[in-house]
């Protein structure tokens, strides 16, 4: 189907664009016979409407013909072939038109004077259907060129998930290590202690590797993942660590790409409250505003710390992923303020 | 602090301690820095199987841990890498008297083949017993042992990663520490076997070597302009004659340093 089909609205602005057509054939028209102006527009738009869709018709030789330079002279000579015939049935159209003309509307000579027309007419169709073969082309390229740019940025979007599936595999082996230390030295004091915390590295573990294979699932679920992960940091940093929630409902059941949060939370963690002595709160907060979702996370870190390797690796992988999937519409910032650190993402709010 | 909890109990499955010889009232003075108060527990809980081991402090961070030491003078530390405010190198960096290190770490790649390389003590976390049986044997041949602290620092010095140069300079001031970031620091000049670090105005002395230092520093930041003299080259203002045959480097904040015939060579191969 041609494009002008494909979108509401597109076939009202292509016949617009035909106006002038009509306007200079019916121009032409009244030059080349002694017509009325009347009797020019009522052949000259009709027969501009009728090349309109009849230049439709061309679309699918286009399709089936892609440009070639080895195939020019075939190309070339189809195309005339097709564009002489189109203006010929044209032509039938416009000599019936006449006809309803002179016999239908009492235009005197109407069709005689069509008649001496033909040459001029079939010369003038021909040009006009090999305009809009080029014209389809045209569409066709840019067609092709937009499909490209899509399938490339779906491929980005594959390599970006793959990339962070195997960065979820390799799990981070100093939280892993470190949560079972945890739980060994729990398991000789507080045995209720020690298999809540095994519920809560199972259940991190089953989210993260199971999750890798997902692109996209609920905020909800991204939150209660990210919940597992800093109930484990809870423990291992007592005191040190405490986690506040702000999300609202509404933006629970909000479509995000999976371990979207996941990278920032460990951030919070590894580049904030693990370097700060005295530790603090990490606030996430979320909420759904005019059609887009805001997540914002914040954490207490040390200004004078030295930057702990890997810092900028996560934050550069959520901004890419949700760049590839909105493009130009999402918004990943980071700034500190005095001793806090604050991350807060805003893309449009999708729901399934 | 963390008391301790279950004692000898602690020692687990099936560990022999390693007893020290019949009768000797040798104790190792411990001291466990980590900021995981678990790992605090479960460390004490652990050595809690060898009666040689006192345990007279435990601290939360590498700058309670300098302090420590200086109060303390325990005979071995049992050091967390991965610390707040100081890493476990950084607080080996500081220590000005030998102390036997038994690192411990959850993961660090580059850190482990340094201690491989070296030949340094270090337990993983998980910990587990045995291992640490293990480490504590060969330690306590270490104990008292003059030279510890060298190997200690060059340990840690081959522990950052190759592209990794570090960003700060730590001097320490008896208990406390001052952390100069390398950008702040104008110059350094060797003064016998300390470094006078000269920062805004302001003077520390470290002791380590000038030749020490330069090559921890990026030498694209730092040349050394005079046998005595390394320079943060964005505090140069210019270089003016003196004398013949020799050269003064004219800091931005007008302190004038000499340059030998080298180090302007190796100045201009930066510039």
């Amino acid at each position: 189907m041609h494009p002008v089909f494909s979108q509401h609205g597109r076939l009202h602005i292509y016949l617009a664009a035909w106006i002038p057509v009509a306007a200079l054939l019916a121009g032409l028209l009244a030059a080349s016979q002694a017509r009325t102006g009347v009797e020019a527009v009522a052949l000259g738009l009709p027969l501009a409407m009728n090349a309109a869709f009849f230049s439709l018709a061309l679309w699918p030789l286009c399709k089936a013909m892609p440009l070639r330079g080895d195939r020019a002279v075939t190309l070339a000579i189809t195309h005339l072939v097709a564009a002489l015939l189109t203006s010929s049935v044209w032509l039938l159209f416009g000599a019936g038109w006449a006809g309803a003309l002179e016999y239908g509307a009492r235009v005197t000579g109407a069709f005689a004077r069509f008649r001496a027309d033909v040459p001029l007419l079939l010369v003038v169709g021909s040009l006009l259907f090999i305009l809009s073969s080029t014209v389809n082309y045209l569409i066709l390229a840019f067609e092709a060129t937009r499909e490209a740019e899509r399938a490339a940025l779906e491929l980005k979007i594959h390599a970006r998930d793959a990339e962070l599936r195997a960065l979820r595999a390799q799990l981070n082996p100093h939280f892993l290590f470190n949560s079972l230390n945890a739980i060994g030295a729990l398991a000789g004091s507080d045995a209720a202690g020690a298999r809540r915390m095994c519920s809560l590295l199972s259940e991190f573990l089953r989210r993260t590797l199971v999750r890798g294979a997902e692109r996209e699932l609920p905020l909800a679920e991204e939150v209660d993942l990210a919940d597992a992960y800093l109930g484990i940091e809870e423990v291992r940093f007592g005191d040190r660590l405490r986690v506040e929630h702000d999300v609202e409902t509404s933006a629970l059941d909000c479509r995000v790409p999976s371990l979207l949060l996941q990278p920032l939370v460990e951030n919070a963690i590894a580049h904030g409250i693990a370097a700060v002595v005295e530790g603090g709160v990490i606030h996430i907060r979320a909420r759904e505003r005019g059609g887009r979702l805001e997540i914002e996370i914040d954490n207490p870190f040390d200004a004078e710390a030295p930057r702990r390797p890997g810092h900028g690796v996560g934050l550069g992988n959520v901004r890419e992923r949700l760049a590839a999937r909105h493009p130009g519409q999402s918004r990943v910032e980071a700034r500190s303020n005095g001793d806090r650190y604050q991350v807060t993402l805003s893309l449009p709010a999708v729901r399934a | 602090m963390s008391g301790g909890g279950t004692g000898r109990a602690g020692g687990g499955a099936g560990v022999t301690p390693e007893l020290p010889g019949a009768g000797d009232p040798k104790r190792i003075r411990t001291l466990i820095v980590d900021d995981e108060p678990l790992a605090r527990s479960l460390l004490r809980e652990y050595l809690a199987a060898h009666p040689d081991i006192e345990i007279v402090a435990e601290c939360a961070n590498g700058f309670e841990a300098v302090k420590a030491v200086a109060e303390h003078e325990p005979d071995l530390l049992f050091l967390d890498i991965q610390m707040p405010k100081l890493t476990g190198f950084e607080v080996v960096d500081l220590l000005e008297r030998d102390v036997a290190v038994v690192f411990v770490t959850a993961y660090d790649e580059h850190a482990l083949k340094a201690f491989d390389v070296h030949a340094i003590d270090y337990v993983l976390k998980p910990l587990e017993p045995a291992r640490l049986a293990r480490t504590l044997e060969h330690v306590r041949r270490l104990i008292g042992v003059p030279g510890t602290n060298a190997r200690y620092r060059e340990v840690a010095a081959a522990s950052l990663p190759e592209t990794k140069r570090p960003d700060r300079i730590l001097i320490r001031d008896q208990a406390k520490v001052h952390v100069v970031p390398v950008e702040q620091v104008d110059y350094l000049e060797a003064l016998d076997d300390y470094v006078c670090v000269h920062a805004g105005g302001v003077k520390h002395l470290k002791q380590q070597t000038l030749a020490e230092l330069e090559r921890l520093l990026d030498p694209e930041r730092f040349v050394r302009i005079h046998r005595s003299y390394l320079l943060n080259v964005e505090r140069l203002a210019r270089i003016e004659p003196f004398g013949k045959d020799s050269r003064v480097a004219v800091l931005k904040s007008g302190a004038e340093l000499p340059v030998s015939r080298a180090g302007y060579q190796r100045l201009a191969k930066l510039m």
